[in-house]
């Protein structure tokens, strides 16, 4: 290595690590995870398949209050339009524009969630306001305050005095508790629920609500998830009531009352649906909940750098989606500095430079062991394809047309048989794949023509095997948050690339093709 | 251990070619005159060096037409790139028998099969970086009957590695049936180092491993005398002037008939000669840094790559 390569080299490297330690150490930021207790990172994931209309996703987006405090929302649009609509108190997320496919949205956010407990009144607590009376206390098809059933019923309670109306409220919550079963299959209307004394978790909070509301408390549904770790959220529906200012939430399906548990996410008030849609033919959604590995301080701090200089470039108040974005991009170094290693430290040969790179990131829109099958199933192709099209020699680039159309037809043969291919993102799962396994394709057979096909087989193995060491760097949660969160460490892996390009001694593979000169030290001795 | 050996024995690594001597020494602006054969042709014969006669050329898929024509006038030649890589798209066509031709390695070609490689080489399957390329046709170089024993199904050619005009080490490509005739060493062609003072082998590689006997002929390919091998260095070093490049590999061919000739020149040879010769470049290649003067003239500058070849010896054979 020549001087001015290492001095380079190494400044850049030291330029990295200094500012990373300052970050670090200097403002005292985060660099590992810190696994802190109810901090959680929540996606909804809508996929809605249309014909070519006009609609739209109506999702419930999650508020901060006193139990849940969400920060770091974003979201992934596919192709469609994305507000944020606030009613009341309540956000909901919309998604509209023309329904051409398969559209998967994705709504990503993190809550610090906290176990509280509402105080109730002594005595009556101030009167609720007229407003709330209003919205919250009349009579509707859902909560039937008015039928004959529901008075008789809280005739029959006979209910404490009003002057003590926790009380009287904790009195009907007891009722529906206790006195009414929880059976997921029954039905969840208020009038069947109360007759027949069993009902879904809906019946059951649209009961309670009903009574409340009767009995004079402004009351309505929340619906949210109960966050589990390792598992998928449940959702829940559990029942509010206006007591001296505060909402009080109480479920008489999964008992609790006045007290908000920490593993639950309020997301909608004042009703169950969490995701509607309209001008679709087909909808379905799901969320995905993981814990969340860093304290929601330690991610303000990274947020609001104190430092003001840092406070103008931090990534962490981007665009959401500019942040996604960054997200994966930042990582890209690391494979590139993973490519370089192997291509002139160790010395092995792949396809293209970069390739190997796009195709871990190819693997990561479609998983492991699915993305090599695709990898597998084009070369095999190539090899099929070389056989079959010798024989009518083809110029060059019709033929590798006609072996991407014949890719095409299968991709489509896979979705129309099973709907593995395309049951995630289309655009992940097959269209990204597809790019660089097109530039695969080609490579492989150019290399076939070229110089046979033991070493186009070897390059291609070479190629994949460099993309599964660099596809779980790509998808490490903990690598994305430091780089994410050091992007400095950029310069630190171009000083370590300024290395290896001025690295001169010889690469792995010298040593193999060069194994007569074994003996040569010692022989001459 | 081998990274000791290699360092003691002075092997050049890929990186370190790179790095001192392709991009140090063969400024990017040249590499045309390597490596479009048809540019390199211009050059040597400009410079009355010897080289192959070329036969015909089609640069564009129109042109192909012609060449049926003149295909159909000839028993033997070579149809190649101009811009081929590694040996690549090479056809080698020995006798015409009837209506058909024979390719080194025993196929038959029909009329269509040879258009249809020519269309395949002018879209630039063969070409170093893809680009579209012309299909030359060349006249066949017949082999030197002092090396018919050690060669099989093709004619060897020589390599010479040409540092700032004076040549460092050579080797001898010997073709095997493997290689299908051809004269590549990672196609299974055998490598034979040469001692630049005698122009005989010392030692010799077939897939980076010593071999004594031809696989094929069952010859010795150790102690062979390269016949003309003065020549070929004179060639070798003339070529490299006309070149412009500083670090080069020269490709010559001993024809049957004409003598050494300058088949192809290469801006980025390969590191194997080393393995064939069982020495170092490295010692080599700082001697001549060493003791490089301007002004020297072919001949002083074959007898100084000979001096230093004779100082820095191969290794000994491990006992």
């Amino acid at each position: 290595m020549t001087r001015p390569a290492a001095v380079t080299g190494g400044v850049l490297l030291v330029l990295g690590l200094a500012v990373f330690l300052w970050k670090a150490v200097g403002l005292g930021m985060p660099v590992l995870p810190t696994d802190p207790l109810g901090l959680w990172q929540v996606e909804l994931e809508i996929n809605a398949r249309g014909s070519g209309g006009r609609g739209s996703l109506r999702a419930a987006l999650p508020s901060s209050d006193l139990s849940q405090t969400i920060f770091d929302e974003r979201s992934v649009s596919d192709g469609l339009l994305f507000s944020i609509r606030s009613a009341g108190g309540q956000r909901t997320g919309v998604w509209s524009g023309t329904f051409s496919r398969t559209h998967q949205v994705l709504y990503t956010f993190r809550v610090q969630l906290a176990q509280t407990t509402v105080l109730l009144p002594k005595g009556a607590g101030q009167p609720p306001p007229p407003a709330l009376r209003r919205d919250f206390g009349g009579p509707t098809a859902e909560f039937p305050t008015g039928a004959g059933e529901i008075l008789a019923r809280l005739d029959w309670l006979s209910l404490p005095p009003a002057e003590e109306a926790a009380a009287r409220v904790a009195a009907l919550y007891s009722f529906v508790a206790d006195e009414v079963a929880t059976e997921p299959n029954a039905g969840d209307d208020v009038l069947l629920t109360l007759s027949q004394r069993e009902g879904s978790a809906l019946g059951k909070a649209r009961l309670l609500v009903t009574m409340l509301r009767a009995a004079g408390f402004p009351s309505r549904l929340a619906s949210g998830l109960q966050l589990r770790d390792g598992l998928a959220p449940v959702q829940r529906v559990w029942a509010e009531a206006w007591l001296d200012g505060a909402w009080v939430p109480m479920s008489p399906s999964d008992a609790f009352f006045a007290t908000r548990p920490q593993d639950l996410l309020l997301l909608r008030e004042g009703g169950d649906v969490l995701v509607e849609a309209t001008g679709v033919e087909a909808e379905l959604h799901r969320f995905h909940a993981l814990r969340e590995r860093l304290r929601p301080e330690e991610l303000a701090t990274l947020m609001v750098p104190t430092n003001p200089l840092l406070a103008k470039v931090s990534l962490y108040r981007l665009p959401v989606p500019t942040q996604g974005a960054l997200r994966i991009l930042l990582v890209l170094p690391i494979g590139v500095l993973v490519t370089a290693l192997y291509r002139n430290v160790i010395g092995i040969q792949t396809f293209g430079t970069f390739l190997p790179v796009l195709i871990a990131l190819a693997l990561r829109g479609t998983t492991l062991g699915r993305g090599l099958t695709m990898i597998a199933f084009v070369i095999v192709l190539g090899v099929i394809g070389r056989l079959a099209l010798e024989r009518l020699r083809l110029l060059l680039v019709p033929r590798l047309a006609i072996l991407l159309c014949v890719v095409v037809l299968t991709v489509t043969g896979l979705a129309l048989t099973g709907r593995a291919l395309v049951e995630r993102d289309l655009y992940a799962g097959v269209l990204f794949p597809m790019v660089i396994l097109t530039g695969l394709i080609e490579r492989f057979s150019i290399a076939m023509a070229e110089v046979g096909l033991r070493e186009a087989l070897l390059k291609a193995a070479n190629s994949t095997l460099i993309a599964v060491t660099v596809y779980p760097l790509f998808i490490s949660e903990t690598l994305q948050h430091v780089m994410f969160t050091y992007p400095e460490l950029v310069i630190s892996i171009m000083g370590l690339l300024v290395w290896i390009g001025g690295y001169t001694g010889y690469r792995i593979s010298d040593l193999r093709r060069f194994r007569t000169f074994a003996g040569a030290a010692s022989g001459a001795r | 251990m081998i990274w000791r050996d290699l360092r003691f024995a002075g092997v050049l690594g890929i990186n370190s070619r790179n790095s001192s001597y392709t991009l140090r020494w063969n400024r990017r602006a040249l590499y045309p005159h390597v490596d479009d054969k048809l540019v390199t042709k211009q050059l040597c014969v400009a410079a009355g060096i010897p080289i192959p006669r070329l036969l015909a050329v089609a640069r564009t898929h129109f042109e192909l037409r012609e060449l049926r024509g003149i295909l159909e006038t000839l028993d033997s030649f070579v149809l190649k790139p101009a811009r081929g890589a590694l040996g690549n798209g090479i056809v080698v066509v020995l006798e015409r028998q009837g209506e058909r031709w024979l390719r080194s390695g025993g196929r038959l070609l029909g009329i269509e099969d040879l258009l249809y490689h020519a269309a395949g080489v002018i879209s630039g399957l063969y070409a170093l970086a893809g680009q579209p390329d012309v299909a030359m046709v060349e006249e066949r170089l017949e082999l030197h009957p002092d090396l018919h024993r050690v060669s099989f199904e093709g004619v060897p050619d020589c390599r010479v590695i040409v540092f700032r005009g004076i040549p460092v080490m050579s080797m001898i490509r010997l073709p095997t049936h493997r290689s299908a005739g051809r004269a590549n060493l990672h196609q299974g062609a055998i490598g034979a180092g040469i001692d630049l003072g005698s122009g005989r082998t010392v030692h010799a590689i077939l897939h980076d491993a010593p071999v004594r006997l031809h696989p094929d002929t069952e010859e010795p390919v150790v102690g062979v005398q390269v016949p003309q091998f003065d020549r070929i260095l004179e060639i070798a070093v003339r070529a490299t002037d006309q070149s412009g490049l500083g670090y080069l590999g020269a490709d010559i061919v001993v024809d049957a008939r004409y003598g050494p000739v300058v088949l192809e020149l290469n801006a980025r040879p390969g590191l194997s000669i080393q393995a064939a010769n069982r020495a170092g470049l490295v010692p080599r290649l700082d001697a001549v840094n060493a003791q490089w003067r301007p002004g020297l003239g072919v001949a002083e500058r074959v007898a100084l790559g000979r001096a230093i070849a004779l100082a820095n010896p191969p290794c000994e054979a491990r006992s």
